[in-house]
């Protein structure tokens, strides 16, 4: 499926096939509006960083992108989100195949702490009662694209918990690698890590950015412009429910933004 | 460190008087109750070491309880309330989760928290009023089930009656343990299974984990310890549980392990209760010698059970 | 510079909750084929209807879910529906259960509360005398007597015990803690037995109420030593800090600050721990003679309970005795329920 135009609303934005897409999100918590008419596309292949000051719904948005939104109590949603050119909010359309093609990376690392850091990896297939040909060389794989092989590679049986944080973090990649998605959403991956492992992740992130699509929501305005192909600038106040104020190219975004509140938030003046 | 620098003895501290009469409150109160258990345990010790040096070991392997003669042999009690301890685990053990499940995951918010309560409140029910229950509404209807058990599948041993009386059995017995024992298991799962951190059932949906799949490899795992600490506790009450089986079980000195359908049980609490007002002194001296294997044993369940839930508490709280 | 507004939620704002036509169908059929199927095979048989539901229901049940979601939601979610029915199955049992042992006693126990039976005592009546005349309300002041001396004395004994363990640094907290914490395994009928041993049958004393408190003190200590020491210890040390910083004496710091911060989590232990001791029977049965006449005096005769109560009448299947027995574990169901909504009500407050 060819899909290259973009939203009206937003010039100058990337050009590449349509991986991954939302029309017109609106997002309600009970009879709350967080979020309104969020259009965005996501490219094959590229980066997309979510910035935005706190509590202005951008965390909220990437989680209706595989479909985790709907878990929150109260939580309501109106318009489409398009993968490969599809709804996946049709009755058809079973959750679980969503979240199967497009991982997530939490905040806070999660590794599962019953579970060994091999366990861990091959916990996707465990839980998705799947089965790999050869398990040995998917956890060397899945670890190696995340960064991790060599530093765990002799302790393959050792607990989940006795990594550092940015371990964890980067075996929670390597766990949601195994499963082959070509989407990876991240929610402020790096929010709990310190400067050096932040560093590692965001090499992470570039290398997987070269086979698989990558949307990241993040507070660090520096790491979107390391990282990010695109960026999309989310914004809420009393009188507005959460939108994006502006969407384009990340060097754009930054240096010439078209809309003078991103300017002010990119420059550091609010936020 | 160098031995020139003056160390100050914080402990040596002037403490002021009121504070000293504050403390030797709490100290005496203490040494009270540490006085006062230890009295409990001597005399426990002395009053039974009679039985203990007279019947030997048989105490705890013998049949036959007879105070006329002066032999008192506890095995087919003691064994009796093992076998519905057992009886009682297996009814409660997938029960009990399973509801802490339903409550915790399935249920709506509301019927969340009246849920909760209720068992809270049921885990608190007076024993007496499970025994005046069990004993005529549901004895009555459990004789039902072990008739039909024993009609449709006596060719299975443990299904055998030959003495064609179905009520107060070891397996009404265990149902009746089992209902004491469910709404502690319940309330301690269930409390376990909500501090499962709630990122890692979303990291596991995010994975595309199914309800079951989370629930086996993650939620029971994580909370397994927590939830094996609240069996144990409430094996540790349904062990000493006394009226309760007093009224829906029959004691009978003849070890009865393999027929839990049959009116032949027993169970130490309860003899305590039926024998101790007809006991002579060396009886009551054989009934303290019972109590004392009846707390070793729960003391030991007891332990196992706190050791499981600070190990499972610190896990999770790292 | 587009604006947005808030909008209302609109109706169908759960995509996820909505159900396609196939579905829905597929999902009824599912339900009601098997318990029509059930329904015929159990009356056909004549099987009992506990039997029909767990040997005939339950498989055919879970065959038909596992069919349904197989079609619907594909292979590898019929895990999930067999857990959903087992669950609920798991769930109706103990509902059941539990709801029968509460219904039972509501319904069996609500006509006996007449105003004889909550004001008058036991006196004269036997087992054939009407409902008219006799009540339990000796019972219900044994109970508070009772309860009340074992609270006065186990509630600042444990508290006491509670601040030695958590504000001394003593070499014996350990042993103590180790002690008074295994007493929480000693069966409450080991507790009576020692009691009477120890005291009634050297000729110490008499069967008597203060004997019965004294065998729910030993059970009760361990109970409110902990959850004391618990709630003791979640005073955060700032606070403790802060008192001894402003030249507090210990004695003040924890009487003004930290006693008065732990309180309401102290006054909830202790009515938990009143719900769980109102209710003992084993011990009273040994340590006291139920009685039917009313005795305030905790310290000479026979004294009733309400656990003696219902364990006098239990045995004696004479229909009034029966009636007596049932409206008396209603009163100490409501007294539990009244304790513990209390204490629910305390502990909720604390949070705020």
């Amino acid at each position: 499926m060819e899909n290259t135009t973009m939203s009206s609303d937003f010039a100058g934005s990337l050009a590449g096939r349509s991986h991954l897409e939302s029309r017109n999100i609106n997002v309600w918590f009970g009879q709350r509006h967080v979020l309104a008419d969020v259009s965005l596309t996501f490219i094959e292949n590229s980066v997309t960083a979510l910035i935005g000051p706190s509590g202005c719904g951008k965390s909220t948005f990437i989680r209706t992108l595989n479909r985790m939104h709907e878990l929150i109590p109260n939580a309501g949603l109106a318009g489409e989100v398009l993968l490969d050119g599809e709804n996946i909010y049709t009755p058809e359309t079973d959750p679980v195949d969503v979240r199967l093609r497009v991982g997530m990376v939490f905040q806070k690392p999660n590794p599962f702490p019953t579970m060994t850091i091999r366990g861990n990896v091959l916990s996707g297939l465990r839980l998705s009662g799947k089965s790999a040909k050869n398990e040995d060389d998917l956890v060397e794989e899945c670890l190696t694209r995340s960064s991790l092989w060599n530093e765990v590679k002799d302790r393959l049986d050792a607990p989940a918990g006795s990594l550092s944080g940015g371990q964890q973090q980067r075996l929670c990649i390597g766990r949601s690698l195994a499963l082959k998605p070509s989407i990876l959403l991240m929610d402020e991956p790096c929010s709990a890590l310190d400067p050096g492992s932040t560093l590692r992740i965001e090499d992470t992130i570039r290398e997987l950015s070269h086979s698989m699509t990558i949307v990241i929501v993040t507070h660090n305005m520096q790491q979107a412009q390391r990282i990010a192909d695109q960026t999309a600038f989310f914004l809420a106040n009393e009188s507005q429910p959460g939108h994006v104020v502006e969407f384009g190219l990340t060097k754009d975004l930054f240096t010439v933004p078209n809309d003078p509140r991103t300017e002010d938030y990119v420059n550091g003046r609010f936020g | 460190m160098s031995d020139n620098l003056t160390r100050v003895d914080l402990k040596a501290a002037k403490i002021r008087r009121e504070d000293r009469v504050f403390f030797g409150i709490a100290r005496t109160a203490a040494m009270f109750s540490l006085a006062t258990v230890l009295l409990i345990f001597v005399y426990l010790a002395y009053r039974s070491q009679n039985t203990f040096r007279t019947q030997g070991f048989s105490f705890i392997t013998g049949s036959t309880w007879d105070s006329n003669v002066g032999t008192y042999q506890l095995a087919p009690m003691l064994i009796g309330s093992l076998v519905i301890a057992l009886i009682a685990l297996v009814i409660a053990i997938p029960s009990s989760i399973a509801v802490a499940y339903f409550i915790e995951f399935m249920a709506p918010l509301r019927v969340k928290k009246i849920a909760t309560t209720i068992v809270d409140l049921l885990a608190a029910m007076p024993s007496i009023i499970i025994g005046l229950w069990g004993m005529y509404v549901f004895s009555p209807a459990a004789e039902g089930w072990a008739k039909l058990l024993n009609k449709h599948l006596s060719f299975i041993p443990i299904f055998e009656n030959t003495t064609g009386n179905f009520l107060r059995s070891p397996f009404i017995g265990g149902w009746i343990l089992a209902i004491m024992m469910i709404p502690i298991i319940t309330s301690v799962s269930r409390e376990v299974m909500s501090r499962v951190d709630k990122e890692l059932i979303n990291a596991a949906t995010a994975l595309g984990a199914n309800e079951f799949a989370t629930a086996r490899r993650v939620i029971v795992p994580t909370a397994k310890g927590g939830i094996l600490g609240g069996i144990l506790l409430g094996l540790g009450r349904g062990i000493g549980e006394t009226i309760a089986i007093l009224y829906t079980l029959n004691l009978i000195f003849e070890i009865n392990i393999l027929h839990p359908l049959e009116n032949k049980g027993g169970a130490v609490a309860s003899l305590i209760a039926a024998r101790f007002g007809e006991a002579p002194d060396d009886e009551i001296s054989a009934l303290l010698a019972a109590g004392v294997v009846l707390f070793l044993l729960t003391l030991i369940v007891n332990m196992i059970a706190s050791g499981i839930v600070q190990r499972a508490e610190k896990r999770m709280a790292s | 510079m587009t604006t947005y507004e808030f909008q209302a939620r609109p109706d169908n704002a759960t995509p996820w909750a909505v159900r396609s036509f196939r579905t829905t169908a597929i999902l009824a059929i599912a339900s009601i084929i098997p318990a029509l199927l059930s329904y015929f095979i159990g009356s056909a048989f004549a099987l009992p209807g506990a039997v029909t539901l767990l040997v005939v229901f339950l498989p055919i049940q879970i065959v038909a879910g596992v069919f349904a979601t197989g079609i619907t939601k594909g292979a590898h979610r019929i895990a999930d529906s067999v857990l959903a029915i087992g669950i609920s199955f798991a769930v109706f049992l103990v509902a059941i259960l539990l709801g029968s042992l509460l219904f039972s006693v509501i319904k069996n126990g609500i006509g006996t509360l007449t105003t004889p039976f909550l004001t008058q005592n036991n006196v004269y009546i036997s087992s054939t005398t009407s409902m008219e005349y006799g009540g339990a309300a000796h019972a219900v002041l044994g109970s508070v007597l009772i309860v009340g001396l074992t609270t006065i004395v186990t509630v600042p004994l444990g508290i006491a015990v509670a601040v030695f363990l958590t504000e001394t640094d003593s070499k014996l907290t350990g042993l103590v803690r180790f002690i008074t914490q295994s007493m929480s395994g000693l069966p409450s009928i080991v507790s009576g037995l020692f009691v009477y041993a120890a005291f009634v049958l050297t000729g110490i004393a008499d069967q008597a109420g203060w004997l019965g408190a004294l065998a729910l003190m030993f059970l009760m200590l361990p109970t409110v030593s902990r959850m004391a020491e618990e709630v003791l210890k979640l005073v955060p040390g700032d606070i403790r800090n802060a008192a001894l910083a402003l030249g507090a004496p210990r004695r003040a710091a924890f009487m003004q600050v930290i006693l008065p911060a732990a309180r309401t989590g102290i006054i909830t232990a202790t009515l938990l721990g009143l719900a769980r001791v109102i209710g003992e029977t084993a011990p009273l049965i040994v340590t006291t003679i139920p009685g039917n006449e009313t005795n305030a005096n905790l310290f000479f005769g026979p004294i009733s309970t309400l656990p003696t109560y219902i364990y006098k009448f239990v045995s004696d299947i004479s229909e009034t005795s029966q009636h007596r027995a049932w409206g008396a574990a209603l009163e100490l169901l409501i007294i539990v329920g009244i304790l513990f909504a209390a204490a629910r009500i305390l502990g909720k407050q604390k949070v705020k």
